[in-house]
């Protein structure tokens, strides 16, 4: 047994030890070395995630894979995490105690890691529950604020639901099959209503975790009520994990052309239902936190529709939008952080005028939006483009459609806020101060959305040798 | 496919059986003409009248010592069967389960730091 094949986990999770540590044996003011040691920390175990990307392999029996497309997820997971950071960098001083948020960020991107490599159920939901229960934290971590801490019991219900849901199916598929490990599931499937069920059953408790309809009502308050910077986080990256443990399970586990079960025309109405209500409800959102959140269901169901697609387009697709979506997204919210902590509001009206007090904030928000709305040459366009081709090539054509015009309609509420920032009029013309932190956090986003819009060459490469893996 | 009529048939008995009850229960009880709640909102069959009201809060403090005994009681069933194949398993074990318990350490260190183990 290799364990230096582990070695981007363990050093996660000494990371996320130390920080707490730091935290312990520090005073409180000198809080700045925890957070620190945590964003340099990072940083430096994305490079070296980034150095040992080709290392390959199966450990503990396949209930562990180190291949291609955990990788490409580690790289994904660990890139936000270190956006996320910089982006808290000012935004945690309203924080009764740093050490321990950054450290539960850094559990928390341990747990994504697992759930992207694990081949088996089980290994897969303790990756779950770690992100998960370092996220309930997370959530309610604005202790005087009453939003986040009725967010944070919102999320600690209606994730435990989710996650029971996803084990009742578990158990289905262990008792009707008797394995649990991806790689011998396929040989013992059969096609039985029980073992369809657990198959169910497990859908909808992922759908839980990347908020997909009907399973999404907890998003938008939850968006609302966390602190700004886990917003993004949660929306980004705990969706891309999600993505990662779905496809990975039905890609190897459960083969669609065997028509055990054909789950990819489940997937297809469940993509079809998310892109028309998180759309059409994000249009009538007048808080900026509570639109992106809705328009953040929206984008999961266009990211489901390349997993609806299942070949090897849509699958790139998957990747490839996963990792633009964090560039977008994350810069979004980065700059709703700096508003919400110059005006301690995220109301439309908030970012009026942005333009003339900030124009780097209000051209950041612009570009994002537009790559999320998939404008091109914005790095949005390019990942669409590889999504919907993909559907259509496996016949799902109106599908393609949907999401094609309600892309369109989607450009109506991002345009609603650039309008707000450029030609909206706000009483105060001071200007807004960022901290550099955020900063190089803003500049990062907006710059790879733009490159990997014009360029998307290298992205979409490392993103088709990451799906070979489990294809 | 010959367990599931079975299957549904215990289904629907377990749908239909608290739905029966209840409706029993509608049918032959009592109904009472005057004051009906206040009898209702006594104690029933579990213990002495209560003093004073009920809503009060609880203190937080019973949780916390209950999730720190929760740890190392699970950690003392990972510690059985590994004991017990201690000299089978070797150096090896022995460190990984250093390592396992040092990682605890951290959190009983974390809880007393943060107050965990007082009562205020």
């Amino acid at each position: 047994m290799d364990l230096s094949m582990l070695l981007t986990e363990i050093l996660v999770a000494s990371l996320g030890l130390i920080v707490l540590i730091t935290g312990l044996v520090l005073p409180a003011r000198n809080n700045y070395i925890a957070s620190g040691i945590a964003f340099w920390g990072t940083l430096l175990i994305l490079l070296y995630s980034i150095f040992s990307f080709s290392q390959q392999g199966a450990i503990f029996n396949g209930v562990y894979n180190v291949d291609l497309f955990g990788n490409f997820f580690k790289l994904l997971f660990l890139t936000a995490a270190v956006l996320v950071m910089l982006m808290s960098w000012k935004y945690s001083n309203r924080f009764h105690k740093k050490s321990e948020f950054y450290a539960l960020i850094i559990f928390a991107t341990l747990g994504m890691m697992l759930m992207s490599a694990a081949g088996e159920l089980i290994t897969l939901y303790v990756g779950l529950e770690l992100m998960t229960i370092s996220f309930y934290i997370l959530v309610a971590y604005l202790l005087t604020d009453k939003l986040s801490g009725e967010a944070g019991l919102k999320y600690l219900i209606l994730g435990s639901l989710s996650s029971a849901i996803l084990l009742f199916g578990i158990s289905f598929v262990y008792a009707l099959s008797g394995t649990i490990t991806f790689e011998s599931l396929p040989a013992s499937l059969t096609n039985q209503p029980a073992l369809i069920a657990g198959l169910v059953l497990i859908i909808a408790g992922f759908a839980f975790k990347i908020s997909v309809v009907p399973f999404h009502m907890w998003t938008p308050d939850i968006y609302q009520g966390a602190p700004t910077p886990i917003t993004a986080y949660l929306s980004v990256a705990s969706k891309a994990a999600g993505f990662a443990a779905l496809a990975r399970f039905f890609m190897t586990a459960v083969d669609p052309v065997d028509m055990v079960f054909d789950w990819t025309l489940l997937l297809a109405v469940l993509a079809a239902i998310t892109i028309l209500a998180g759309n059409l409800i994000a249009l009538t959102q007048k808080d900026v936190k509570r639109l992106l959140a809705y328009s953040s269901i929206a984008q999961a169901g266009y990211i489901l529709v390349g997993l609806v697609a299942a070949n090897t387009y849509g699958l790139k697709g998957v990747l490839f939008y996963s990792m633009v979506y964090v560039f977008a997204n994350v810069g979004a919210f980065a700059v709703a952080a700096a508003v919400e902590n110059d005006t301690g509001k995220t109301g439309i009206e908030a970012f009026s005028g942005l333009s003339k007090r900030a124009p780097l904030l209000a051209a950041v928000m612009t570009i994002c939006m537009l790559s999320l709305a998939g404008i091109p040459p914005m790095a949005g366009f390019a990942g669409k483009f590889y999504l919907f081709a993909g559907a259509i090539q496996s016949g799902y054509l109106w599908l393609a459609i949907i999401g094609l015009v309600m892309s369109m309609v989607s450009v109506y509420y991002y345009l609603g806020v650039a309008k707000a920032m450029y030609i909206g009029e706000n009483e105060t013309a001071d200007g807004l101060s960022t901290g550099g932190a955020l900063k190089v956090a803003l500049w990062i986003c907006v710059v790879l959305t733009i490159v990997m819009g014009v360029y998307p060459g290298p992205l979409s490469e490392l993103a088709g040798f990451a799906i070979q893996a489990i294809m | 496919m010959g367990d599931y009529p079975a299957l549904g048939l215990f289904f629907l008995l377990t749908v239909a059986f608290p739905i029966g009850a209840m409706a029993a229960a509608w049918l032959f009880r009592p109904k009472p003409k005057a004051d009906p709640l206040h009898e209702k909102y006594t104690t029933y069959e579990c213990g002495v009248d209560t003093v004073g009201k009920t809503w009060i809060r609880f203190k937080v403090n019973y949780f916390l010592y209950a999730l720190v005994f929760l740890v190392f009681d699970v950690e003392t069933i990972f510690l059985y069967p590994w004991a017990v194949k201690f000299q089978a398993l070797g150096l090896f074990a022995f460190i990984e389960m250093i390592i396992f318990i040092a990682i605890l350490l951290v959190g009983l260190w974390y809880a007393w730091k943060e107050g965990a183990l007082e009562w205020h």
